[in-house]
């Protein structure tokens, strides 16, 4: 088990071309950690703008009638990937884990394996 | 006051891009209403109760040492209320609904105070603008006389003169 600093630690550190990473809780939008990111990539904005992403999701499926829960989101971008994964149990639900890649440093596999081990490590 | 058609626009600009917003208002530290879109109902009494609670919001970032005025939360069983500094002599206030992305709230308010200071007569808030981490700042309340002596003369600290 894990905290939550030492899970962002984790994402920066051992994720190959990690540019930051951000616990966020979707309830409210706003960022439970961040670590890494840049003048130009605001990772509380990040939080706030994913927490719509989330939602939007989540109600499509309640209107599609998936009775099903969201394991991860991934967009990809011309020169980054952004991965959303969301917490399960342990009081985690509501929140996720948001990580941004750097697309020609990443293994995108990799990646998503080792933020699954983080997000399971992870106690909130 | 002239300045409400443009502060008027600004809200407009804020209700079309945050959802669940379900009013907003710009007034001044005292309590009276520059611009408002808040329906059902009284926004006088609304800005009147933001300057009470700001007055003791100011009073409380004081005593414990942490400085101006900047934000102010309340949580309700129905939706949030939220009140933002705009410049020395105004604040923006948004209702929204209990399901709002308050995340977003924040960075949209926030912004918005810093556009609306210099609207409201006041200067521009720098510090919302500034990358670096904001420096001490004065409250946009006038402190309790003879608790802090370098805040006792408000518009004139940073030797801007409005």
């Amino acid at each position: 088990m894990t905290n939550t600093e030492t899970a962002l630690k984790d994402a920066m550190g051992s994720i190959e071309g990690a540019l930051g990473v951000a616990l966020v809780d979707y309830g409210s939008g706003m960022a439970l950690g961040t670590l890494g990111g840049s003048q130009s990539l605001d990772l509380n904005v990040a939080a706030a703008g994913n927490t719509d992403v989330v939602r939007a999701k989540l109600r499509t499926m309640e209107m599609l009638n998936i009775q099903d829960a969201i394991e991860d989101i991934l967009i990809t971008l011309g020169g980054q990937y952004h991965l959303i994964r969301l917490l399960t149990g342990r009081g985690g639900n509501g929140l996720f884990l948001y990580l941004v890649l750097d697309s020609r440093r990443a293994n995108l596999a990799m990646a998503r394996h080792q933020l699954k081990r983080i997000e399971a490590e992870l106690e909130v | 006051m002239t300045a409400a058609p443009e502060v008027l626009a600004e809200l407009e600009g804020l209700r079309a891009r945050v959802p669940h917003l379900t009013g907003a208002m710009v007034a001044s530290t005292d309590g009276l209403v520059i611009a408002h879109l808040v329906t059902g109902m009284e926004p006088d009494g609304v800005a009147a109760l933001t300057a009470a609670a700001l007055g003791v919001g100011a009073r409380l970032t004081d005593a414990v040492g942490h400085g101006g005025f900047r934000e102010l939360l309340v949580r309700g069983e129905h939706g949030y209320v939220a009140t933002y500094a705009a410049g020395p002599s105004s604040v923006l206030t948004l209702l929204a609904t209990a399901d709002a992305n308050v995340g977003r709230l924040n960075l949209e308010a926030r912004r918005a105070g810093a556009r609306i200071a210099p609207l409201t007569g006041g200067p521009a808030d720098r510090r919302e603008r500034a990358a670096a981490p904001p420096p001490p700042s004065r409250s946009p309340l006038p402190s309790r006389p003879g608790h802090r002596p370098g805040s006792t003369n408000p518009g004139n600290e940073n030797g801007v003169s409005s």
